[in-house]
């Protein structure tokens, strides 16, 4: 695969001289939906199961979980942050949501359990906004916390739903609708809703400002701290939502389900392009990421690979995501600098 | 895990003073240092049953630590019962190869240390006076069993098995495998790939295997909590006819065996684990000739049989 984009990336100079600036922006702007491409187009020629309508289908749903945290988490990076916390909270949100079904009815779980993970992202946004704490100690230090938080609440015991077949809580994660599974629906349906919002509204473009250049969007009027704030309360928001696809999807949950979500978020996320440094970074981009994390694990296991190659094979993908992706901004692979 | 912690710790601090004010002549002092109490039902159990019968038994007096899941700490704790001169340390290795030295320490200061439920790396072997636990190669043996009998010997698998690396994982597997292979020829193993103990990741094995595969006749998972994550995946996707056998039932496992969908597994309780432990470090203590294997046993549980045992409660 990366020989066939080192060709088609070689065939360039060789035509005129805008078709090769067309193609450099286009491979500059689309590097990644490229990549993308050329990974479905190899699975599919390696295993005749890999394109068929139920597989895609499958995988669609399968990164649903990760792929709708990875929309907040998007946020948080554009603004030049992390967020390691969302493994632990999707934890968190997925037992309380799970052991609150049965006692309190479905829907007053589902809003107990919203409340609660967007208090502990307020606490996040608080933290990085307000206090102008460093984001990866902050949230690295909540992913222990919240750990810890919900093996006092559960106090170690598993839990699950005992009526799986009868409650309706069932249609968040196994539910279909018009051919399509609801977790897919979810996750697309709030990726529409936040691409809208980071490209068409104010607050995106503050967004994008506070991690472009901070010290600009300072002296323009925005503030830095309101705006990081929400970040993490969007954050939160889409790993509540994870929660109820997780809990209805598995019917129970234990107590560290979430353990390593973060560092899946987070690869779907730089693989989508979004710089680490903040202020680049988008939905859509994300979104492929994410697919490209769920295509390889697929791809992988309907070839028949072991599990080890997936790991390995995940890490050179995001390696080589990521360097094409530099490479094709500053024009070359390595650079002369010393 | 804080409560936890100020428990263990102010269990530690009243164990310690008891030792000096009573000096401890009849009672067998007995240590124990847990892996990580709260991660899963399991432990937690098993911390409630060892207490319990710690407190029914007079003739014994019981400190009881938890690592929390952290290798510094359990040596810490290691260090901490040596130096109070419990009569016996129990310890649940955070990790089988790091807590050799400090488990040959004990031995060197003349404290017997019985290993429980995890065994601890070979090397320590000569530090230890006796494992108890379950026996997963046997475990992987029930299964591989109860395998061959659902499908009548004849048909194809796929295994979802635990977290790569962890000798849970690697023992159940490797009894497995090699009992079908050996009693069981006409049962073929598809394909093996690690649901990592977990139910949601063990689901997405599942949904890959279905779409892989055409005939499945049998899964076999590590425990029964992947065993449920692909029975969701089979149901989610109509495939019937499947005979899903696990290991270490679990209440979700009993419960679908009880529904007729989840055909056996192995019944393996924290309660017994615990009992046996204690049970195990005070015959060392008494110098009784204790097993250096002292397992307990795991019998097989199917859908036949399941009314003789109680529901699991993790």
């Amino acid at each position: 695969m990366t020989k066939l984009d080192i060709q088609s990336g070689q065939a360039a100079p060789r035509l005129g001289v805008p078709d090769r600036d067309a193609l450099r922006e286009t491979l500059q702007k689309q590097g990644i939906l490229i990549a993308f491409a050329l990974f479905l187009v190899g699975f599919s020629l390696m295993s005749d199961r890999f394109a068929s309508w139920d597989n895609v289908s499958t995988v669609f749903r399968q990164v649903s979980i990760i792929g709708t945290m990875a929309l907040g988490v998007t946020v948080v990076v554009i603004t030049g942050n992390l967020d390691l916390s969302v493994g632990s909270l999707l934890s968190f949100a997925t037992v309380l949501v799970v052991d609150l079904h049965d006692q309190i009815g479905p829907a007053p779980a589902i809003l107990v359990m919203f409340a609660a993970t967007l208090l502990i992202g307020c606490v996040n946004g608080l933290l990085v906004g307000y206090g102008r704490l460093n984001s990866l100690i902050v949230t690295l230090g909540m992913l222990s916390a919240i750990q810890g938080l919900t093996l006092i609440y559960s106090g170690g015991q598993n839990v699950d739903i005992a009526d799986q077949e009868g409650t309706w809580f069932a249609v968040f994660g196994r539910g279909f609708l018009l051919g399509l599974a609801v977790p897919t629906l979810i996750f697309l349906g709030l990726a529409v809703a936040f691409h809208v919002m980071l490209t068409r509204t104010s607050f995106g473009r503050r967004v994008f400002a506070v991690g472009g250049n901070p010290t600009a969007s300072a002296f323009s009027g925005v503030r830095r701290a309101r705006v990081v704030f929400s970040a993490y309360v969007l954050s939160a928001f889409t790993t509540a939502c994870a929660a109820v696809i997780l809990g209805s999807r598995v019917m129970g949950s234990q107590n560290n389900v979430g353990q390593g979500y973060e560092l899946l978020v987070l690869s779907g996320v730089i693989l989508g392009g979004a710089s680490l440094l903040g202020g680049s970074g988008s939905i859509p981009k994300t979104v492929i990421g994410v697919l490209i994390l769920g295509f390889i694990q697929n791809g992988l296991l309907l070839m028949g690979y072991p599990y080890y190659a997936q790991w390995l094979v995940t890490w050179v993908v995001i390696i080589l995501a990521v360097w094409l992706d530099v490479a094709s901004k500053r024009g070359a692979f390595f650079t002369r600098t010393s | 895990m804080t409560a936890f912690t100020v428990r263990t710790a102010a269990a530690a601090c009243v164990a310690a003073g008891f030792g000096f004010a009573a000096s401890a002549q009849d009672t067998i002092r007995v240590g124990i240092t847990q892996n990580n109490v709260g991660v899963d039902s399991y432990q937690t159990t098993y911390e409630q049953a060892f207490i319990e019968a710690a407190e029914a038994d007079p003739a014994v007096e019981a400190v009881v630590l938890d690592a929390g899941g952290d290798v510094a700490r359990q040596i810490g704790q290691m260090r901490d019962l040596i130096q109070q001169d419990v009569d016996v340390i129990v310890i649940w290795p955070t990790n089988g190869q790091a807590v050799v030295p400090v488990v040959r320490q004990a031995h060197q200061a003349g404290i017997p240390v019985v290993v429980t439920n995890s065994q601890i790396a070979e090397a320590g072997f000569d530090f230890i006076a006796s494992f108890s636990g379950p026996n997963n190669i046997t475990q992987g043996q029930y299964s591989a069993q109860m395998m061959c009998e659902a499908l009548n010997g004849e048909g194809q698998i796929v295994q979802i098995s635990g977290q790569p690396g962890y000798t849970t994982a690697i023992e159940r597997q490797k009894g497995f495998e090699d009992e079908l292979a050996a009693s069981c020829p006409g049962v073929e193993i598809l394909e093996t790939q690690p649901g990592d103990w977990n139910r949601e990741k063990s689901q997405r094995v599942m949904e890959n295997f279905l779409t892989k595969y055409d005939d499945i006749d049998g899964v076999y998972s590590g425990d029964d909590n992947m065993g449920v994550g692909a029975l969701n995946a089979a149901k989610a996707a109509g495939r019937d006819g499947i005979a899903f056998i696990g290991a270490t039932n679990f209440a979700v496992g009993y419960e679908a065996m009880g529904r007729g969908e989840y055909w056996g597994s192995v019944y393996q309780s924290p309660v017994e684990d615990a009992k046996n432990a204690l049970a195990t470090a005070k015959a060392v203590a008494q110098g009784e000739d204790v097993p250096f294997l002292n397992y307990f046993d795991t019998p097989k549980i199917t859908q036949s049989n399941m009314d003789e045992f109680s529901k699991p409660v993790f």
